[in-house]
């Protein structure tokens, strides 16, 4: 039989980009975090660690009602730029996103508290420019604690059914991805389909651990940590 | 020259400084906690202080008055931190090689070659700082800042993590390293006595936040002039004047002292080193012997720590050689208390 492999590529590509995202979004954020004292920081830390308490369907239920047609960023993208994020990839995205990037945000945040304040001190004091420390001091020190919150962040937006189907819902060749079409297949009492589907979803996961894994490896032998 | 005043307000007591550093090795001593590292940090602009001025060289780091306060990167300040900092991920030759990349890349590598021999440590320039011994990583830390040319180098307790038999031979090596290669300002920062006179030329003493006393080494430590200094320099015999008779005795507990110095301030205290306290024969009739008995004797490995009763009086702490210990007797010895080795305290 013919496997319809649109939400496998699917959930890749959201999954992927989303991590992509929430690494750009969240290094800054953690280093943030991690530095500062102020309130703002402490509310933001609580505000940024929600999605993992909140259920993805509430998640995905506060997002339906922010960027719907109906709220005023809804309405803004969709009168200016004619961008509807609702029932699109970009809304699956979104919605991967803000599930996975708390992840991202704690442990790039431990990984920059690990780091000895002094050496960045050292480094200030030896000429060098804040943009200059961060790549050249923090981000080679915190790049081996940050793999473990790609992982984690790339895994729960592959994995993410609520948020994403509340936001992009589940509209077969458009914006329904790989858990959406197994609950998708085995609603329409298609359990050929499900186990075809449920058997790549486990060995894409399981290439990815082992690829990640070798990854960690590669990086723990380049960067020595006493 | 280094001239700071400055004060900023910390969660138990507020510092406040007001020094002038010149060529040379400048100590700062004080318990932990006296604000010693703070005080170098303000320095070299990790921490912003509340008020006041720091002058290196007749250059304005920070002006309260001026709201100047130039970057650390800026300061061209030196610092070799306690644990050192070395940069974990980059071997000893670009650990080094990281302050000087507004260089070209021969010069860069020639000042790095050049102060890896220096340090002796050109064999070991493609090593990561874990794989060196404390001595290395410290010269590490060391080369990595001369080789920038600073105009003051800060060294925080730069032999706290380093163990004990291997302290004496690395405070030769650092300080020959210094005096061969740098001319500028030396501040250095310990709570250990022994070091602090070993190897500098002036010293601070400090205490909460504030200068108890400062100026040339010997000065210092011989003739502290508050109380307080002479407890944190480690004088263990420090007693209330009861009266002064005269011009040069002062009594303390009916025991009348002889003392060769004088203070500027009304003095209330009188002190002595327990290593300067010696014992001559009972016949002696130089001035500040008294009869004495031994109270406590504990042998150390070269010295013995005794404490006395002077005229059934006044109890001291006493250092002296285990021969001498051995020898002594109180039938047939007095204790001496040099005058010139008595200082007075306010």
């Amino acid at each position: 039989m013919e496997v319809n492999l649109f939400p496998l590529f699917l959930s890749l590509r959201v999954a992927l980009t989303a991590t992509f995202f929430a690494f750009i979004i969240g290094v800054p954020i953690a280093l943030y975090l991690q530095r500062s004292k102020s309130r703002f920081a402490s509310i933001l830390e609580t505000l940024v660690t929600l999605p993992i308490i909140l259920p993805p369907t509430v998640l995905g239920y506060y997002l339906l009602v922010l960027l719907g047609r109906q709220s005023y960023i809804g309405e803004f993208l969709e009168n200016t730029f004619g961008i509807s994020l609702v029932f699109t990839p970009t809304g699956a995205v979104i919605a991967a996103l803000i599930v996975s990037i708390p992840f991202m945000i704690k442990s790039a945040t431990t990984a920059f508290g690990n780091i000895d304040p002094m050496m960045v001190q050292s480094a200030r004091l030896l000429g060098r420019t804040e943009w200059n420390i961060f790549f050249t001091i923090l981000m080679p020190l915190a790049w081996r604690g940050m793999l473990a919150g790609i992982t984690l962040a790339f895994a729960r937006a592959i994995g993410d059914f609520g948020a994403t189907l509340m936001v992009a819902g589940s509209i077969p060749n458009q914006t329904q991805t790989m858990p959406l079409a197994i609950y998708d297949a085995l609603l329409a009492g298609d359990r050929e389909l499900a186990n075809i589907l449920v058997l790549i979803m486990t060995v894409v996961a399981l290439l990815l651990l082992f690829a990640i894994n070798r990854l960690e490896k590669y990086v723990g032998k380049r960067n020595r940590v006493i | 020259m280094l001239d700071v005043k400055l004060r900023k307000i910390l969660s138990h007591f507020s510092l406040e400084l007001n020094f002038k550093a010149n060529k040379g090795i400048t100590a700062i001593i004080g318990p932990s906690g006296s604000g010693k590292s703070m005080t170098l940090q303000c320095i070299s602009g990790l921490e912003k202080p509340e008020h006041g001025e720091i002058n290196l060289n007749n250059e304005i780091l920070y002006s309260e008055e001026k709201k100047i306060n130039r970057k650390p990167r800026v300061r061209r300040i030196g610092y070799v931190f306690q644990n050192y900092a070395l940069f974990p991920h980059l071997t000893v030759e670009k650990n080094i090689g990281y302050g000087l990349q507004h260089l070209s890349k021969e010069d860069k590598n020639k000042r790095v070659e050049d102060i890896l021999a220096k340090v002796e440590l050109s064999a070991y320039k493609n090593r990561y700082p874990h794989e060196l011994s404390g001595g290395q990583q410290q010269r590490v830390a060391l080369a990595r800042t001369l080789v920038t040319e600073p105009d003051l180098l800060l060294l925080d307790e730069p032999f706290s993590a380093l163990d004990h038999h291997v302290k004496y031979k690395l405070e030769k090596e650092l300080l020959t390293i210094i005096k061969e290669n740098f001319h500028g300002i030396v501040l250095l920062v310990t709570h250990n006595m022994e070091e602090a006179y070993r190897l500098s030329d002036h010293l601070i003493i400090m205490d909460e936040g504030k200068i108890l006393q400062s100026g040339e080494r010997d000065t210092v430590f011989y003739q502290p002039r508050v109380k307080r200094a002479a407890e944190i320099i480690g004088c263990k015999n420090i007693f209330p004047i009861n009266k002064s008779e005269g011009s040069d005795t002062y009594e303390v507990n009916g025991v009348p002292l002889n003392c060769k110095y004088t203070l500027r301030e009304e003095p209330h205290y009188i002190g002595i080193y327990a290593q300067h306290i010696t014992f001559v024969d009972k016949e002696s009739t130089l001035t500040n012997t008294f009869s004495f008995e031994v109270v406590e004797c504990i042998k150390g490995l070269h010295q013995s720590q005794l404490v006395i009763r002077v005229e059934k009086a006044l109890t001291l702490n006493v250092s002296i050689p285990n021969h001498e210990a051995e020898k002594l007797s109180s039938d047939t010895n007095k204790v001496y208390l040099d005058p010139a080795h008595l200082f007075l305290l306010s």
